[in-house]
């Protein structure tokens, strides 16, 4: 199997105050291509710090993170931010979208940061909105949405530039279960049809009775890291 | 949607804070217009004033004449050295001029005092401010009459009154004592007391003759420009040319030093004043441009964490500025036109406040306040506020281009 991310004992110490915190305490894990896996352990175990060391939004304090052969310690900020263009899509559990921004527009953003052409921008968007159920609602602003037609335009912005892997940070905890369900069936329609990797980090139960892997994360170490069959 | 874009709709969040700094900045151009332009339409008339009051913008004379005035110093050829700067571009017109000391002496009373000679053919009240001032009597409407205009407080003090007999008591060319009759056939009042109370215009053939002086001999010829600030220019130009060699060419600013040092200090005043209100506005920007930032903190982290570079996020903010300073410009241009154009027309009166005329560096200055702007004060009002903008945003939009993205992704 082709591996997207490799960490290698990573760790991620937090200084607060006179005490430290280990929020992620040496960790090795790989993520392979088309995996769908997911990070769970309760709040505060380090899910959401090793999703941020992966995306390269946060350097750990010891160890590497390698991400399609390229070590991210290596990397200037403007280099990650190339990477984190090209090669990784987000998903927040607060939607994120730009409020200015149209559905589409939104969509559209990180592929107008690539340069795309106009032409080839608008048959991507349209297509992936189409994907994810949007057609007809790519004018709307995000304040014209319900939370699950926003969590839709997030999914879609973060995979129309077909990245290597999708990171998503409890994407589901924002909304009701039945729009939960409906976005664990889109994604895991994407990860089947076009092998889109997902990595997700939550604690709802939906989720990780989806996923094809499950990586227990308790006190910032891998508790457990298995595949179902 | 390209940065800019982004930027134009992102200053819409809040439009009533977009608006009230946009005002502020607008309000700013108000307040720059009026000051600068006070300062400009101030100054040029003073300065005006100041050289219609006797040596010009440009003054000509003999050597060391400026420094230590006396009969002695003379121009010669004054018609060929005339006929020379009047084809110089700017300027709008040469007088011949003799500058003198005098003893004035009535049947009562003796008091000393200037005179200036002009020719009544040359000078009217547009070009010379005590014809202007005229209260009794009339202009001296003949070369060759034996007629003096005084000032009104001379003439008190001699006791004299339209159509009197004065004596007046001079050095000629030659140091040598002179006196002559005349009759008075005007009075004058500029409100400058130091001039009231000193000055009297003679013809200009008739001071040639009693100072022993051939037709094409004057103390001075007073160079009038179309505008005072090309005075330095024309100066170095005149300097430069052989027909004036021999001669002394001054500007403005020399043979009216206390005026140019009033002026400076004046304007140095008024520049601080201006700089208070550009960092008031500044700080408006700042305050609202940072506040735009640190509310968009998690924004901009989703932004970077979406691949935006920092260069991007900085071009983002310092764009909103860009934005917020353009429409803050065109409302101060609208809003500052019909002011401009009332000001520059109409004025306001202050007579109640100062009376009729009042003197400011020993020129006398007409009550109403208008103002007038240079070319070059516009470009600077425009420019420097428009930049001032710029460079108050340029600190948020620092501060977002350095946003840690996980950082920033915590926040509410």
């Amino acid at each position: 199997m082709e591996t997207i991310v490799e960490l290698k004992n990573i760790s991620k110490i937090y200084q607060q105050g006179d005490v430290e915190v280990k929020a992620v305490n040496n960790v090795s894990l790989t993520i392979n291509k088309g995996d769908f896996a997911v990070l769970c352990g309760p709040s505060g175990s380090g899910k959401t710090s090793v999703l941020n060391l992966i995306g390269g939004l946060d350097e750990p304090t010891m160890g590497d993170v390698w991400l399609e052969g390229r070590n991210l310690a290596n990397q200037t900020n403007a280099q990650l931010a190339e990477i984190r263009k090209n090669r990784i899509g987000f998903v927040f559990q607060a939607y994120n979208l730009i409020p200015v921004m149209t559905a589409y527009e939104n969509a559209a953003f990180v592929l107008d940061l690539q340069g795309v052409k106009e032409k080839i921008r608008h048959d991507r968007v349209m297509q992936t909105l189409a994907e994810v159920g949007l057609v007809g609602l790519e004018h709307r602003r995000p304040d014209e949405m319900s939370g699950g037609q926003q969590q839709r335009v997030a999914i879609a912005r973060a995979i129309v530039t077909r990245p290597a892997i999708v990171l998503a940070d409890e994407p589901t905890a924002n909304v009701d279960s039945s729009t939960a369900e409906s976005l664990l069936d889109l994604m895991q329609k994407l990860n089947q049809q076009h092998g889109i990797t997902f990595l997700f980090s939550t604690h709802d139960q939906h989720v990780i009775d989806r996923a094809q892997r499950i990586i227990q994360v308790q006190d910032g170490k891998i508790a457990s890291d298995e595949y179902r069959v | 949607m390209n940065l800019n874009t982004l930027a134009w709709r992102n200053l819409w969040r809040h439009k009533r804070r977009t608006l009230i700094t946009a005002s502020s900045i607008a309000f700013g151009v108000l307040l720059a217009v009026t000051f600068t332009g006070a300062g400009d339409y101030f100054y040029t008339r003073m300065i005006d004033a100041g050289a219609n009051m006797g040596m010009g913008h440009m003054t000509l004379a003999a050597p060391d004449y400026n420094r230590a005035p006396s009969s002695k110093k003379y121009l010669k050829q004054a018609t060929e050295l005339k006929r020379k700067v009047m084809q110089l571009d700017d300027v709008k017109e040469v007088v011949a001029r003799i500058h003198g000391q005098a003893m004035f002496a009535s049947a009562r009373k003796s008091v000393g005092g200037m005179f200036i000679a002009i020719d009544p053919q040359q000078e009217n009240a547009n070009n010379n401010l005590f014809l202007k001032a005229l209260i009794a009597g009339g202009m001296l409407m003949d070369d060759s009459e034996k007629g003096i205009v005084l000032g009104v407080d001379l003439a008190r003090k001699l006791k004299l009154d339209v159509g009197k007999k004065v004596v007046y008591t001079t050095t000629d060319k030659t140091g040598e004592i002179v006196s002559a009759i005349a009759r008075v056939s005007g009075i004058f009042q500029t409100g400058a007391i130091e001039i009231d109370g000193a000055m009297a215009i003679l013809p200009l053939k008739t001071a040639q003759q009693i100072l022993g002086y051939q037709a094409d001999q004057v103390s001075v010829l007073a160079v009038t420009l179309d505008d005072q600030r090309n005075s330095y220019i024309l100066r170095d130009k005149l300097q430069k040319m052989t027909a004036f060699k021999n001669v002394e060419v001054l500007n403005w600013q020399q043979t009216q030093p206390d005026l140019a040092g009033m002026i400076a200090v004046d304007k140095s005043s008024n520049y601080i004043s201006q700089l208070l209100i550009a960092m008031l506005v500044a700080a408006g920007i700042l305050n609202t441009m940072l506040m735009s930032v640190l509310e968009r903190k998690r924004e901009f982290g989703v932004m970077m964490a979406l691949g935006m570079s920092p260069r991007n996020l900085f071009l983002l903010v310092m764009l909103e500025s860009f934005w917020l300073a353009l429409l803050g410009l065109i409302i101060g241009v609208i809003v500052t036109t019909p002011w401009y154009i009332f000001m520059t027309n109409t004025g306001i009166d202050l007579s109640a406040a100062y009376g009729e005329g009042f003197s400011f560096g020993g020129v006398l200055l007409d009550p109403i306040f208008k103002i007038r702007l240079f070319k070059e004060s516009i470009v600077a009002i425009l420019i420097g506020l428009f930049g001032l903008a710029l460079l108050a945003g340029a600190y948020p939009a620092w501060r977002a281009g350095r946003v840690a993205p996980v950082e920033s992704l915590k926040a509410i």
